[in-house]
């Protein structure tokens, strides 16, 4: 690992996991980045800032969050003007943040591999995400079955609006694993989806398909969903964010 | 009873704003606490979350072991909706505990038109809106704020009213609260708590009208409750308790930054300006102790924005220095400075120059009224040259958008007087012209906007007639017709909100039952012009048998007993007769630190010392 001159103005990346948890699902990706940037100052940290007019800090969450989905499987990158201890980063940076952010790991990430290659942003790197799905149903039972049914159809094809549009799309090719059983009035999901840049399922799609296609769903009820980790591909396997950087 | 939960958030606009737990906001075991205090602001929670008297309570009263004090603002409608269909009552953001079983609750009045929210929020918290209707378990409503200066429309909302500055008195009620509880009646408690200096407890006193429907006589109950109440506040803001951090929302809110409060009160004396005459005398908060509290809560908040707050901030007596020590300081922090209102003058636009290096925003001037002779009238002491002078250093170092902010329909004044408004607004513009192409910058925008006055009390205009609404659409018709240029865009304010505005402002008890007649009929956010229906108030005047008129178009004679003629603020009534009067000759009155004007503040109470901090009384 590359290691830094003492007292040398430079950049130093690390790599963040963070959760943001269920008492603030509700609040924003625009909130929590905002509310990120006011911690990273209440902490003191040395955080690099952009030139020029509007000088912004040099950080960036990996993937947003929807309003209501909730983490322990966060990720971001940030650039410090020199080299901090990863544990007192996470020890500062808990100590500035309220009850419901909590900084797990930080990775100081090299400038470049071994080779010379520019080590990615961990945006660019992602491919699927882990999520646990809750949804209430009226008879629980009658949804498990259903849904054990729905899972022998081929595909299932729901409408996306993005920008662009309408698109029909085949939200089954893009799971990856899933899993699910009963918990009381509800059946939980944990299901592996295509996430990231070059595709992407995002969890509210997948579960409001679920629900169109299963009968005695709850109706008005919030779907919970939290991400758990987030996963790229190293030698054709997924491993997590972390220990791709560890 | 049920709990706010997932079910209903998910389906409300902002959720945000109804989740508490933000950075700072104060978690306390319920259980370890003797009072219960929800402290409440009538409005919506980006609204509230920016006032800064909610902050310094908050933080005074949970200094205190003893006492609980937690957030409540109005839920927006769509939220109101599911909490009644779903039997949530309003909670507090903190513990997410209904409101109901706390000892008292606190409404800041901030404005008139918040007014129906308190009703639809006691109503939603499952308590009685009347205060004779509410049992002896049933939280004190305590209101303040500046509206609490006319308390009487509210009359038989709030079991008690503070009045004048909160931060020491509300100790003192609490104290009281503490050692009586649980031992006496609700009405011997507020009994006691009418003796505290700056308490008002409506239910002891009784009022008489005449036939023409004046006041005959306004008078305590019993030999013991006070006949006049005496406003309160700090002899010495610098020894006053302020926040060390404040709550930093997750979401956006109006005012999103630093609030540092500077000085207290303002030596202007404009006559229409409530606040000028309200908060007397002038204290300053001195340099050392500014620098040290922005520190502080630069350190604890994470901001990078601080603003200055105080009615006219380029009247510190040490401005100059308190800018350049700021900025010195935090430079490397990126902290940016903001200055929420200007001066009229080549100084503040010089002032704000040097902060303002970079992003050069809009600078909003208020003249207030168009033609020198209303400026006179309103005292303003800004003359046309001020304001031509002031731009052009503003179009010379950049700026190329400029707001003014004018009133009409005040006092004594003509329709050629409102055309000044239009006229001043196309000099600006020629102003801009004469500044070289190449210094100037491309793009001018000016825009005007026009408000309704609204007379309030405790101001040299407080018997004047509010502007009929047919005079003032003539005026605002007479102002577009006069704007020329297409670099100036014009906004004008609704004169239904004013009329409602100036009823409030200076009613009396019998507004009390139209308040409730219009919250019955579904009026609330009458502040929003989403929610704003003025029929259901023209019904619920009607069917109270109140002439909304009588409150907002009427003169007022001098020897007339007015409803907030009880309450003292420390300034004669003689002197708000002189300054009228000189209004209407076109007199002006000097900035206070020209020579005492003998309002009476300094000799009526004596601890009021004016210009308590400040390092000079000259004006700049």
């Amino acid at each position: 690992m590359l290691t830094l001159k003492k007292g040398s103005v430079s950049k130093v990346r690390y790599v963040i996991r963070f959760a943001k948890e269920k008492d603030i699902k509700f609040i924003s990706h625009l909130d929590l980045m905002r509310t990120i940037h006011r911690v990273i100052r209440r902490a003191g940290l040395p955080v690099e800032y952009s030139k020029g007019f509007n000088p912004h800090m040099n950080l960036s969450i990996a993937q947003p969050l929807s309003v209501g989905v909730y983490s322990k499987g966060e990720y971001m990158d940030i650039v410090l003007t020199e080299e901090v201890a990863e544990e007192l980063i996470i020890n500062k940076l808990n100590d500035s943040a309220p009850p419901a952010i909590k900084f797990l790991q930080a990775v100081r990430v090299p400038d470049a591999f071994p080779d010379g290659k520019k080590i990615p942003q961990v945006a660019s790197i992602i491919e699927a995400a882990l999520y646990t799905i809750k949804i209430k149903y009226d008879d629980v039972e009658r949804g498990y079955k259903d849904l054990k049914n729905l899972l022998k159809k081929e595909q299932w094809i729901t409408i996306k609006k993005g920008k662009k549009g309408e698109k029909e799309i085949d939200v089954k090719r893009l799971i990856k694993e899933f899993k699910f059983d009963i918990e009381g009035d509800s059946i939980v999901i944990e299901a592996l989806i295509a996430c990231g840049s070059r595709e992407n399922l995002s969890p509210e799609l997948l579960s409001s398909y679920i629900k169109a296609n299963t009968d005695a769903v709850k109706e008005n009820s919030f779907v919970e969903v939290e991400r758990q980790e987030m996963y790229t591909i190293k030698e054709g396997k997924y491993v997590s964010i972390a220990s791709y950087f560890k | 009873m049920n709990k706010i939960n997932d079910d209903i958030l998910f389906r409300v606009e902002k959720p945000a704003r109804y989740i508490g737990g933000e950075l700072n906001s104060i978690i306390k075991n319920p259980q370890k606490v003797d009072i219960r205090f929800a402290m409440c602001f009538p409005d919506v929670y980006e609204v509230g979350m920016s006032h800064l008297g909610m902050k310094i309570l908050y933080h005074i009263m949970n200094k205190r072991e003893d006492t609980y004090c937690e957030r409540v603002f109005a839920p927006w409608p769509d939220m109101e909706k599911l909490m009644r269909e779903n039997g949530v009552l309003l909670y507090a953001l903190e513990s997410k505990e209904p409101i109901k079983n706390f000892d008292f609750i606190g409404f800041t009045l901030q404005y008139e038109m918040s007014y129906t929210n308190i009703l639809n929020m006691l109503d939603m918290a499952g308590l009685a809106i009347r205060a004779s209707e509410r049992g002896e378990d049933d939280p004190i409503v305590i209101l303040g704020g500046p509206c609490a200066y006319n308390p009487e429309p509210l009359y038989d909302i709030g079991d008690l009213f503070q009045i004048g500055e909160g931060e020491e008195v509300i100790d003192e009620v609490l104290d009281l609260y503490n050692s009586m509880k649980g031992k006496y009646s609700k009405s011997e408690i507020l009994r006691e708590m009418a003796k505290i200096r700056g308490i008002y407890v409506p239910s002891l006193y009784e009022v008489e009208y005449k036939e023409d429907g004046t006041i005959k006589s306004f008078w305590p109950k019993y030999e013991d409750v006070p006949a006049k109440v005496v406003k309160r506040f700090i002899p010495d803001i610098n020894d006053n308790p302020y926040p060390e951090d404040m709550i930093v929302p997750y979401t956006e809110i109006v005012h999103d930054r630093i609030m540092l409060e500077t000085f207290r009160g303002c030596t202007r004396g404009c006559r229409f300006c409530q606040a000028g005459m309200i908060y007397r005398p002038v204290r300053e908060k001195k340099l050392p102790k500014l620098m040290e509290q922005a520190e502080t809560l630069l350190k604890t908040t994470g901001y990078e924005e601080l603003s200055l707050t105080s009615l006219s901030i380029c009247d510190y007596s040490d401005i100059q220095n308190l800018l350049f020590s700021l900025m010195e300081k935090h430079k490397e922090d990126r902290v940016s400075i903001s200055l929420p209102s200007i001066r009229i003058d080549a100084f503040s636009v010089d002032l704000i120059k040097e902060i303002q290096k970079v992003k050069k925003t809009g600078l909003t001037f208020a003249p207030e009224a168009g033609s020198q002779r209303m400026r006179d009238v309103i005292n303003k002491c800004v003359t046309e040259e001020d304001l031509l002078t002031s731009v052009k250093h503003a179009f010379e170092a950049g700026w190329s958008t400029i707001k003014l902010y004018f009133m009409i329909g005040l006092p004594y004044e003509t329709l050629e007087d409102v055309v000044g408004i239009a006229e001043l607004g196309e000099k600006v513009v020629d102003e801009y012209f004469k500044v070289p192409k190449e210094t100037r910058h491309k793009g001018l925008k000016v825009t005007i906007s026009t408000s309704i006055f609204v007379p309030k009390p405790f101001t040299p205009f407080q018997w004047a007639a509010q502007d009929t609404m047919d005079a003032v659409k003539e005026k605002i018709q007479a102002i577009r017709a006069n704007i020329k240029d297409r670099a100036i865009t014009y906004n004008w304010h609704d004169s239904m909100v004013s009329y409602l505005e100036a009823i409030f402002a200076r009613g009396d008890r019998r507004l009390c039952d139209v308040l409730i007649k219009a919250f019955e009929k579904g009026a609330r956010f009458d502040g929003w012009s989403e929610y704003f229906n003025f029929d259901i108030w023209m019904e619920a005047f009607e069917e109270c048998g109140v002439d909304g008129d009588f409150y907002a178009y009427r003169e007022r004679e001098y020897s007339e007993i007015l409803p907030w003629d009880f309450i003292d603020i420390g300034i004669d009534k003689e002197f708000l007769i002189k300054e009228n009067e000189r209004a209407k000759n076109m007199e002006l009155t000097p900035d206070c630190r020209l020579g005492c004007k003998l309002c009476g503040i300094n000799v009526n109470f004596k601890e009021g010392k004016c210009f308590q901090g400040a390092v000079c009384n000259k004006v700049r």
